[in-house]
């Protein structure tokens, strides 16, 4: 009997039939519906124990200490830490997104070395040791032609950096520019010495001249948990914070009192202040009181109308708290955190002179000079501003051969940033120890990966700000990075040694803890979360009369206003873009698309006859920039106020081409009597298109 | 008349093919009847239940033999190994921190016990371990909850076992063929009086 084609029709039949009291079709169901949930582009739950441990997030100047919390050793979260007596459990906004910044796409994942214009090939670790080496060893021994800039203002990285240089002839350490630059220059110009601190808890009335203290300036969180101690809800508060700055920023929110008062105008605004204190009864024991007072005395109510645009019962409305306050603090700064003149923080810290309140409980501290970890390392009063090596650099009046950059980013984060990044084309070899694919390490020869903060040792020794002596310091929280990079001192402390140089430490973990130890600290306990603090020095400090009396004042005309760069620390830093999470909170009156806004109040739009959401060109320098104006009442008069941090060429798809970069229109100049490089009170021409 | 001409055509062209049909009928009388469906039918169905189950699973072994016979002889308990954490979270399968407690060293004779020692505990590596009952992560499966149950009211008794069972991987699917369905979380929870929201399971 054969097969017919009928035949094998009913054997088919019978097979599908058959198949239907089987579990093929019915589990075959069932599994291609859990296989459609399962593609291989959804993320996967790390499972594991779940642990919060501590560790010192350094992703904002301050650096926070924070528990890293983390599921089968992965970080996934940041929380602020109770125990520490810095942060108080608080986080700030950028370091609470640490966890997911270790994983950004902008991360560099290997060493890279330039092969052509804007083009780069990975290498191993071991090549590009070898060629940092290869191309440092020549330049042993000749002073300025190894450089270094650094980015990073606490830490005892800058003693590696500035001992290896010293041990290869080379006195070319530079840091980025930030207050606490300015600041030590404007104690020394107040016969002082030291770096300032200022004691916000303690203190009853807290004025900030410029200052942005509750959102991005000193130790944020510190000063926020200060804050909020001082007014506990539902209770009477028990100190008045007063802001006087360009513009209504989140520190301004939440305080008793705001006055606008222009960026050109500060040393005038705190000059003014003084001649009325003054006027109401304050006196000083301090040597140069006479000269100040005279000086003081040019700054009346009607030249303080004329320079900030307030009226005089403001003054008096200064005054009558001020008198009222048993321990008032003024906290000098620039809005922006750096750029200011020394002079615009002698003007605001001579105040609390006036006042008696140096060295007082909430009041102005000195701080001792802090213990050295390696001997060799520049003292951190005698660092010297990367701005300046720069110009020099594009003058031709410093020829390095070789620039390490550790941390800083100075193509993007210094004004006229065309000119600096010219400037480092100078350099014929450079290498950029970063993170992050920032603008900086685009234009470098060599790229070197550093580990993000909760892979690596560091420390913070004194950040800015702080009341009291303050140390803290932090180990990895994960065994392994995320990507294939080297501590940069590691790498640096190995060069150094086939250079024939000790530095005393051979990895940056051994510099770390004999950092610690010098400065009588547990290693150990701060590791774990804790703080260390010490006592501030005794010392007083003058008036700062004669370099006051140089203090300049911009001359505006009808196009020109007072440039006000504003700084929100949510949208990151200036070694830092803003975190993929915190777009979410940028405002469509900030930016819009790839447009940034101009803010100005009514009045300043009229003068320059330009309305809400014009196009306008901003112009400074030889530099441009575009932007969409948005008047806003909370702009001090006559000034243009716009944030800083946005467009960014380098780091990752949701910063790049965002904005524009207001660096580019802020002009430097040279401070009168100090030689010092200051752009806080730039003037900008405005110009509708 | 073109048009009568095609009908015409045409039924003539039907009635040959009909004429064929019938022919093959004629032939095929006696080739099977029923016959070939039920073959079909069986062949199938003994296809379905026998072959099937093992084309659709993979076998797999777990990659170091490990025997919870041994450890059970040396009077652990299942929860000497399977903890709780302080949070109440379930550690479930032990990792190298937990079992170098014993095997930093080797310390016995058994050669799984070297394989695990020189290629995972002394190389700092976790074991790759086949999780018999691993749950999709929208599953949300408190083991803290379930405490009052023995384990074996829904693991294997795993005490007597000297060799890891084989891991089926269902090729389709992915999971274990010993991955717990949801129907039996859902019959257990509804036979218990607990509740069958979506919620309960799913965060």
């Amino acid at each position: 009997m054969g097969l017919d084609r009928r035949g094998f029709v009913k054997i088919v039949m019978g097979g599908v039939a058959g198949t239907l009291f089987t579990p093929v079709i019915w589990q075959g169901l069932d599994d291609t519906s859990i296989w459609s949930q399962n593609w291989g582009w959804i993320p996967r739950l790390n499972k594991g124990e779940v642990k919060a441990t501590s560790a010192l997030s350094k992703l904002c100047p301050a650096g926070c200490a924070v528990k890293v919390k983390t599921v089968g050793g992965l970080p996934f979260a940041v929380v602020g830490n109770k125990d520490n007596t810095m942060s108080k459990g608080g986080v700030c906004p950028v370091c609470a997104g640490g966890a997911q910044l270790m994983y950004s796409p902008a991360r560099v994942k290997s060493p890279m070395k330039k092969v052509g214009e804007g083009k780069y090939e990975a290498i191993k670790w071991e090549d590009a040791e070898a060629l940092l080496l290869e191309k440092l060893t020549p330049l042993k021994g000749q002073e300025g032609k190894i450089a270094a800039i650094s980015g990073d203002e606490t830490g005892t990285a800058n003693e590696v950096l500035s001992a290896l240089l010293a041990g290869l002839g080379s006195s070319a350490f530079y840091v980025m520019p930030g207050e606490m630059f300015t600041a030590g220059k404007g104690v020394k110009l107040m016969g002082g010495s030291g770096q300032p601190g200022f004691d916000i808890e303690g203190a009853d009335l807290v004025l900030m001249v410029g200052a942005d203290a509750l959102d991005s300036w000193g130790t944020t969180v510190a000063n926020q948990k200060a804050f909020a101690a001082a007014r506990p809800t539902g209770k009477e508060a028990a100190a008045q914070y007063v802001y006087a700055g360009p513009i209504l920023n989140n520190t301004a929110s939440v305080c008793d009192k705001f006055v606008p008062v222009p960026p050109t105008a500060t040393a005038a605004f705190c000059l003014a202040l003084a001649n009325a204190l003054i006027n109401a009864g304050a006196v000083s024991s301090a040597s140069d009181f006479a000269e100040y007072k005279a000086l003081a005395a040019k700054f009346t109510a009607e030249e303080f109308e004329k320079t900030t645009g307030l009226k005089p019962e403001v003054l008096a409305d200064l005054v009558a708290r001020f008198k009222a306050a048993k321990a008032p603090l003024v906290i000098a700064g620039a809005s922006f955190g750096q750029g200011a003149g020394a002079l615009d923080f002698v003007a605001a810290a001579s105040l609390n002179v006036l006042l008696g309140r140096v060295g007082q409980k909430g009041g102005m501290t000195l701080l001792p000079a802090a213990p050295k970890a390696i001997a060799t390392a520049t003292d951190r009063e005698n660092a010297k501003d990367a701005a300046s090596f720069l110009a020099s650099v594009a003058t031709g009046k410093a020829t390095p051969g070789a620039l390490l950059i550790y941390e800083a980013n100075p193509a993007f984060a210094l004004p006229q940033p065309a000119e600096m990044a010219k400037a480092m084309g100078n350099i014929a070899f450079k290498v950029s120890f970063s993170t992050y694919m920032d603008e900086t390490a685009a234009l470098a020869d060599l790229i070197l990966p550093a580990p993000h903060p909760y892979e690596r040792y560091d420390d913070a020794m004194n950040p800015y700000g702080v009341a009291k002596p303050t140390y803290l310091a932090g180990k990895p929280v994960v065994a392994k990075p995320v990507m294939d990079c080297k501590d940069p001192m590691d790498v640096l402390l190995a060069a150094a040694g086939k250079l024939g140089l000790s530095l005393g430490a051979e990895t940056y973990a051994d510099a770390v803890k004999a950092k610690a130890k010098a400065v009588g600290a547990d290693f150990d306990a701060l590791a774990a979360g804790g703080a260390w603090t010490g006592e501030p020095k005794s010392g007083s400090l003058n008036l700062g009369a004669a370099a006051l009396a140089k203090a300049p004042s911009a001359k505006l005309d009808d196009k020109t206003v007072a440039f006000a760069p504003v700084t929100k620390l949510a949208y990151g830093t200036a070694n830092l873009a803003t975190p993929p999470a915190n777009t979410l909170v940028v405002r469509d009156t900030e930016l819009l698309g790839k447009d940034l806004f101009v803010q100005m109040n009514a009045a300043t739009a009229k003068k320059l006859g330009v309305a809400n959401g014009a196009k306008v060109k901003l112009t400074a320098g030889s530099g441009e920039v575009k932007a969409l104006v948005h008047v806003n009442e909370g702009v001090a008069a006559g000034t243009a106020a716009m944030l800083l941090g946005f467009g960014h060429s380098a780091w990752d798809e949701y910063t790049k081409g965002k904005g524009d970069n207001i660096y580019k229109i802020l002009t430097v100049s040279d401070e009168a009597g100090t030689g010092l490089k200051v752009w806080a009170g730039s003037t900008v021409t405005v110009a509708k298109i | 008349m073109k048009t009568q001409f095609f009908v015409a055509k045409f039924d003539q062209k039907l009635q040959e093919r009909w004429g064929e049909v019938m022919e093959e009928k004629k032939q095929c009388k006696g080739c099977g009847g029923a016959l070939p469906f039920v073959i079909g039918f069986v062949a199938a169905v003994i296809a379905g239940w026998v072959l099937f189950p093992d084309l659709i699973y993979s076998k797999k072994t777990q990659p170091v033999r490990f025997s919870h016979k041994i450890h059970q002889e040396q009077g652990m308990e299942c929860s000497s190994c399977h903890t709780f954490r302080e949070d109440g979270s379930y550690a479930g399968i032990p990792t190298n921190e937990k079992c170098a407690e014993c095997h930093a060293d080797i310390v016995g004779s058994d050669p799984a016990e070297k394989v695990y020692v020189e290629q995972y505990a002394q190389k700092g590596k976790e074991v790759p371990w086949l999780i018999y009952q691993y749950q999709p992560d929208n599953v949300i499966f408190s083991h803290k909850a379930h405490e009052s149950l023995e384990c074996t009211s829904c693991h294997p008794d795993m005490a007597k076992n000297d060799t890891p069972p084989v891991y089926y991987e269902n090729r389709l699917s992915g999971y274990s063929k010993q991955t717990m369905k949801m129907w039996k979380c859902e019959r257990c929870h509804a036979e218990n009086g607990v509740s069958n929201a979506c919620h309960v399971c799913h965060k």
